[in-house]
């Protein structure tokens, strides 16, 4: 297959009905401006972890949102807090505090 | 002669239970302490340091000084309750030993002298003493008159807002109120039935006995001294759990403080007593922005250190500052508020987790070479303009720069810190200093003062010197390496970031480099009292509306300076400001690059 230096995710369906939702209602309704995503991926792009590694905080909080949670909580981890997201949204997320509540809500603490 | 009576027993019990308490407290407090503090103590007991100590408390838990600072009235109403209540019991002590000659007198033969001297009538009268005690108990009262006129109008004493006081400290604080009051009635009707006294109690006793009956007078007699010791009793139960333990813990404060004892990242046992040294005045609402600015009114550091002290400290609370270090700056007792709150935080977030940004490992994007290094900072990537301008003033001054994070590279670790993770954040810290150690660098300029503050006091960069730009473009100026073009047509005003100001006292730096450049127009609050642009990274509570409210609020204030251009120098202000502001925002280095010779 040739390089072309970018990946295309593969094609998933998410059964909405058979995911359990009660977490992420919970983060929803703690954070209702998360519904307000457009999900533009301006946080991905300016993101620090994310010019260094694999880390999307778009497709993260997106599947959190749609009640996937597995590795939600490692991954939210190699964020670093800087906060460039949370400058940069043009929704004016609380992305910092989209980031502490779901690694409250899916983590140990 | 016995000094008992059946009435004192509410106070004895009331006084043992106090001493017995706050000597359990203080006793686990230090005993909890780690070697490294008690070394501080110990070695800091035979210095000059314990003299300045014991001149701090006459200051400040007696007199109160910073208090008058704040409001002189506000500063007398403390000092003439604290202040005025000591010289009671001092000068009343002296009145037993100049009546009884120096011999042991239980607690309650001082505290309820007039009831026992006037029965046994052992020795002449001395009514200079008696004139003594009616003024300090005047001047006491004073205190408590100005009190109760504070609950009704507090601006008055100069304080907008004023604690909204748990149930428990409402008992204490009527308990007190009542303290003084019902000793003045207590000693007029002694003075009434026996005589003595001077202006205040002598007074009125005489306008008593005129109005009432001796009978009366002896009915009223045993049950008022009964009420002056239960209100002293229930004041000294409470006083240990309520916001009055300040009254003693200030005290043992003050000396560890100057033993250099300090909060830390990670609660420790010293924060006891910096939590319950806060005597909840306050003093810390009115400056607060959350409050001024959006309204809220349960978070700040008064609240915090109640819920805090009380267990029952919630995440939201603990997370909705902006640490912009304004309350710390008016705190009286000068408790460091934002440490606790931080380390409040960690005891909250902080989980230890090795395996945490490994992905650091063996990373270098660093550029160039040179002695000097340049430390952008997450910030600063998202305001190139700034990062352009240091490009341009670095080559002006023929200055060989090894750039960081130029193409992006890893965040200081402050914000991190500032939100709990404190270990994680030490793998930014780490990364970065080796990476700086590599590069051979001996000077490190960084334009982000939130980058500034962990790298001075958390990096420990042996052999690097580390400076914000604007130190660093002050210093090419002063060498001759930098010129600039100065115009009194151009006029700025400039904007102190919390972080490089409260946080790191660089204040007068970016004034002298903007007034080499044009005219500088100063803000209502500067300096030690400027306004935080509020989107600090330490809030992770309040929303965008929110921020942008505190901003616009802040701009207003800048462009009401008519100056034609707002210069901060912190890319986050920077961000900030600009959307609230009508004129154009820069950073610092801007102005300069723009008007380089």
């Amino acid at each position: 297959m040739i390089n072309f230096g970018f990946s295309i995710s593969k094609p998933r369906t998410i059964d909405i009905d058979r995911n359990n939702l009660h977490k992420s209602n919970e983060i929803m309704h703690e954070m209702p401006e998360l519904q307000t995503c457009i999900g533009c991926g301006t946080c991905t792009a300016t993101c620090t972890a994310g010019n260094l590694t694999e880390f999307n905080f778009r497709k993260v909080h997106t599947l959190v949102r749609r009640g996937e949670y597995q590795g939600a909580y490692v991954e939210m981890n190699k964020c670093m807090l800087c906060g460039k997201c949370r400058l940069l949204c043009p929704r004016g997320i609380n992305t910092r505090g989209v980031v502490m509540l779901i690694k409250r809500k899916l983590g140990d603490f | 002669m016995t000094f008992f009576a059946k009435f004192c027993i509410p106070f004895i019990i009331g006084t043992v239970f106090l001493f017995a308490v706050v000597l359990i407290k203080y006793l686990t407090w230090l005993r909890d302490l780690p070697k490294s503090d008690l070394k501080l103590i110990i070695r800091g007991i035979p210095t000059p340091r314990t003299l300045a100590a014991v001149w701090e408390v006459v200051c400040e838990s007696l007199l109160h000084r910073r208090i008058f600072r704040v409001n002189p009235m506000l500063g007398y109403m403390h000092m003439s309750l604290a202040f005025g209540w000591f010289l009671l019991i001092a000068v009343g002590w002296i009145e037993t030993v100049a009546y009884l000659g120096l011999r042991w007198v239980p607690l309650q033969g001082h505290v309820f002298f007039k009831y026992f001297v006037p029965l046994n009538g052992i020795t002449e009268h001395k009514p200079l003493f008696d004139f003594a005690m009616d003024a300090l108990l005047l001047f006491v009262l004073s205190g408590v008159g100005l009190a109760w006129f504070k609950r009704m109008r507090s601006r008055a004493l100069g304080m907008k807002r004023t604690t909204k006081h748990i149930l428990f400290d409402r008992i204490a604080l009527s308990a007190l109120w009542c303290i003084f009051p019902v000793r003045l009635l207590a000693e007029s009707i002694t003075a009434a039935i026996y005589g003595g006294g001077s202006f205040l109690t002598g007074g009125i006793g005489s306008g008593l006995a005129s109005i009432m009956s001796v009978n009366t007078l002896t009915l009223l007699y045993e049950p008022i001294w009964w009420l002056y010791s239960i209100a002293l009793g229930t004041f000294f139960v409470a006083m240990p759990f309520s916001r009055y333990m300040h009254i003693f813990t200030e005290i043992p404060l003050i000396f560890l403080r100057h033993y250099r004892l300090k909060p830390e990242d990670k609660e420790k046992s010293y924060d006891n007593f910096e939590v319950e040294a806060c005597s909840r005045c306050g003093i810390c609402i009115d400056p607060c922005q959350l409050q001024l600015q959006l309204g809220i009114n349960d978070v700040q550091s008064v609240y915090f250190l109640r819920d805090r002290r009380y267990n029952m400290l919630q995440q939201k609370i603990a997370n909705n500052c902006l640490m912009c270090g304004r309350c710390e700056q008016t705190c009286p007792v000068g408790i460091n508020l934002n440490t606790l709150r931080l380390n409040s935080r960690t005891s909250m977030r902080n989980i230890p987790n090795e395996g945490r940004y490994n992905y650091l490992r063996g990373l270098d994007r660093s550029q160039g070479e040179g002695q000097v290094g340049y430390f952008a900072g997450c910030m600063t990537l998202l305001t190139p303009n700034t990062m352009t301008s240091m490009q341009r003033i670095f080559e002006a001054a023929h200055e060989k720069v090894w750039w960081a994070d130029k193409e992006g590279g890893v965040c200081c670790g402050r914000p991190l810190r500032l939100t709990g993770e404190t270990d994680s954040a030490q793998k930014m810290v780490d990364y970065n200093k080796a990476l700086f150690a590599k590069h051979n660098i001996t000077t490190l300029v960084t334009s982000c003062p939130i980058c500034l503050r962990v790298l001075r006091d958390e990096y420990n960069l042996e052999g690097i010197e580390v400076l914000h730009h604007s130190e660093y473009i002050l210093r090419l100026m002063r060498q001759g390496r930098l010129r600039v073009r100065y115009s009194s047509e151009l006029s700025f005003t400039y904007h102190d970031p919390c972080e490089l100001g409260r946080g790191s006292g660089i204040y007068d730096e970016p004034r002298a480099v903007i007034e080499a450049i044009g005219q500088l127009l100063e803000p209502e609050h500067n300096r030690k009292n400027a306004f935080c642009c509020g989107s600090s990274v330490a809030n992770t509570a309040i929303n965008d509306a929110q921020q942008l409210t505190i901003a616009q609020h802040v701009a207003a204030e800048l462009d009401s300076t008519g100056a034609e251009t707002v210069v901060t120098a912190c890319p986050q202000c920077k961000k900030a400001i600009v959307r609230g502001s009508k004129r154009q925002v820069m950073d610092l280095s801007e102005i300069v690059a723009q008007n380089l010779r």
